[in-house]
């Protein structure tokens, strides 16, 4: 893409925000109904299924839902030659028991779920109607995902499917979440989610996992981490035992090691599995340890067209890109050399807690974001 | 009396039903009708936002089936005509409509003032308080006055009357309907029994229907326009629709009280004018209710007036409005 071009973009980009006001009601629409639709890892099916049904409302084409549950659909371009993908994962963290009920308030959305990434699936659900509105149409047809599977024990189970068995080859994907704004994520880490499963013999021991857990706990506070490779042990969740009174039979602790070198994740992991195998020769005492999630190290470069185009993009409408540039959505993409970033669309806070919320006002500076980003990755992919 | 089961079956029916939006949108076109949403308020700003913005959204700008969304409000002292004109609704106080008549305070003054104001050939009814509101229950009500025009007045209902496999359950209204209007209907007009959520605050009607009936401003709004319009023009011209799953404030049963005493005067008054039961004395306004501070108690009286506003069609100004005088 030459600087004729991105400048044209730009100059575009300047006027989208007043453009974009009269969709604001169709964007909110779509956040409060897919909000309410509670969505669960493994439990997304009636969430997919409303995307599935704005896709065909609106006359995409190829619409349907594959055998891992992604939505998927096509919004052709002028000529088709390449694919650009954009995702948004539709799970949440919460249970379908949780109350979804959404308040909408003058400023901001409250909802559980809303801001990750409820936001961000309306968003794949309304750009079809957007783009039409004002007349905008990319080269490259647009591959609209939401994805199943993602968040926890999901593995990204969902877009990891859809790249390897995708029929369209993907030039570029970008990936939606719903905060925050001024997100420009095009690295990721690579990292290792384990989760250690400590159980007692009651016959012939009589310890607490927890106490046991707690000296693994201890010993993993002593490994020592590569600091020239930026390695850090997130200590995540614990749980364990029935009741107060009872040495505890069973414990866990969910944790993460990543890093920006694959090799150190595997060498640190070696480390933890040794000191298990060591701690486990206690007598009635069995430790386990079980992969939740793993991640590759890699993407793009600073200076890679889609990132460089972007953030002028972003600096166009006065959005201040973050400094951290890494992220474990763009892991999938890393793995198949798919270039991709992932961006936010709003502001908001108390992300996976009950009261958690999205700003209404900068969703429209975040939409002007994304298709200015769309726009600007269409021209790189037919330079 | 006509067969209560057959109407059932006619005329009785569920959301899904109509969610061809784009099919319903041409029926109602070919007819050249105008179709009005009136949301009444008071002081409902948690949920009044959401409402709006999806009946904005979906049944103005995505399938044009409502011709305008006015909240009508009784003097709400929070947000909520803030929020709701925020997201586009027209937003009217309740007192400022037709000043020559004044303002007394009840949702059933709202409604009737919707009468006046709005330019609807239908008007639909929806409260502010549902907390899982959805299309549905807007266009689950509506679509039946648009493809049959025989029906004048669609009500809303959330449950479902049969059960598929196990036989038939008992069907529900809410503890006021089921303890109260229920047993009263059965006694003095049981075919109004048929109507499964009598109570329920979502409702579609044809003007002319509207215009024509009398409207207490309180508790009482709903069973009145039940029995009016089945005096009127029978158990035919109603229809109801199941929209599912309503979710909404929960009542404590003191103030399920005071609705209870509103309605069963609002009854009283029909009994009485329409001569089914002679010589009802005078009655009271006053509901005794009771409450305990430790081991003493005290008498709680509320004054529940059933105030009426006269039929629309009787207001000069409204019959200038619509040029019937010229």
């Amino acid at each position: 893409m030459n600087n004729i071009d991105i400048e044209k973009i730009i100059s575009r980009v300047h006027s989208l925000p007043g453009e974009l006001v009269p969709f604001r009601e169709m964007l909110l629409a779509n956040v409060v109904m897919i909000s309410e639709i509670p969505a669960p890892t493994f439990g997304e099916q009636e969430r997919i299924s409303f995307l599935e049904q704005r896709f065909n409302e609106y006359g995409l084409m190829n619409c349907c839902t594959d055998e891992v549950g992604n939505a998927q659909a096509i919004l052709p371009g002028t000529d088709n030659l390449q694919a650009i993908l954009l995702t948004a994962h539709a799970d949440t963290p919460f249970p379908a028991s949780e109350n979804h009920t959404c308040t909408v308030d003058v400023k901001k959305i409250y909802c559980p779920g809303v801001a990750d990434n409820s936001l961000g699936l309306a968003l794949l659900a309304t750009l079809p109607t957007i783009l039409e509105g004002l007349g905008i149409r990319l080269q490259s047809k647009l591959l609209l995902l939401g994805t199943s599977r993602s968040l926890d024990q999901g593995n990204q189970c969902g877009i990891r499917f859809f790249l390897t068995n995708s029929r369209y080859p993907v030039k570029s994907a970008i990936v939606v979440e719903g905060i925050p704004l001024g997100r420009l994520h095009y690295r990721s880490m690579a990292s290792f989610g384990g989760m250690i499963s400590c159980n007692i013999d009651r016959k012939v021991n009589h310890k607490s996992a927890i106490e046991i857990l707690n000296q693994i706990i201890y010993q993993l506070g002593r490994l020592t981490l590569p600091v020239e490779s930026h390695t850090d042990l997130v200590l995540g969740a614990v749980s364990g035992g029935a009741s107060y009174k009872i040495p505890a039979r069973h414990a866990q602790l969910k944790f993460q090691l990543r890093s920006d070198d694959d090799q150190v994740v595997i060498d640190v992991t070696g480390q933890i599995n040794s000191m298990l195998e060591e701690m486990g020769k206690e007598q009635g005492v069995s430790l386990h340890l079980e992969d939740i999630a793993r991640t590759q190290a890699g993407g793009l470069d600073s200076s890679h067209p889609i990132v460089a185009k972007t953030r002028q993009v972003m600096t166009a409408l006065g959005i201040q890109p973050q400094k951290s540039i890494y992220s474990p959505i763009i892991t999938s993409y890393v793995e198949h050399e798919i270039p991709a970033i992932g961006l936010g669309l709003t502001y908001g806070d108390n992300i996976h807690y009950g009261d958690e919320y999205i700003e209404i006002d900068p969703i429209i500076t975040g939409i002007a974001q994304l298709i200015g980003a769309l726009m600007a990755i269409d021209g790189a992919c037919h330079d | 009396m006509i067969n209560i089961n057959e109407w059932l079956q006619s005329n009785t029916f569920h959301h899904e039903q109509f969610s061809d939006l784009p099919q319903l949108i041409k029926a109602k076109e070919k007819q050249g009708l105008k179709i009005s949403l009136c949301i009444p308020t008071l002081n409902e700003e948690k949920t009044i936002g959401k409402e709006v913005v999806l009946f904005k959204s979906e049944l103005q700008d995505r399938y044009p089936l409502l011709d305008e969304i006015a909240v009508i409000d009784s003097g709400s002292t929070d947000r909520t005509l803030e929020i709701a004109a925020s997201f586009g609704a027209d937003v009217y106080k309740s007192a400022e409509i037709l000043p020559v008549m004044g303002f007394k305070r009840g949702k059933g003054e709202n409604l009737w003032k919707a009468i006046y104001q709005l330019q609807g050939d239908i008007i639909v009814y929806v409260d502010a308080d549902i907390k899982n509101i959805h299309p549905r229950f807007v266009y689950g009500i509506v679509a039946p006055l648009i493809y049959q025009s025989e029906i004048k007045y669609v009500k809303a209902f959330y449950d479902r009357p049969l059960a598929l496999s196990q036989g038939i359950r008992p069907t529900g209204g809410g503890r006021v309907t089921e303890i109260l209007v229920r047993p009263l209907f059965s006694l003095f007009f049981p075919e109004l029994t048929a109507i499964i959520q009598p109570l329920s605050g979502e409702y579609a009607v044809r003007r002319e229907v509207l215009e024509r009936i009398p409207f207490p401003i309180g508790y009482g709004v709903e069973t009145s326009h039940l029995i009016d319009v089945y005096y009127e023009y029978g158990l035919e011209a109603f229809a109801q629709t199941d929209l599912d799953k309503r979710v909404h404030r929960h009542q404590e049963t003191r103030d399920l009280g005071k609705m209870s005493f509103g309605i069963l005067r609002t009854f009283c008054k029909r009994l009485k004018d329409r001569g089914i039961v002679a010589n009802l004395p005078e009655l009271t306004a006053n509901l005794r209710q009771f409450q305990a501070l430790d081991n003493s108690y005290e008498q709680v009286i509320h004054e529940i007036y059933e105030e009426e506003r006269p039929p629309m069609l009787k207001i000069v100004a409204y019959r200038e409005k619509i040029g019937i005088d010229r």
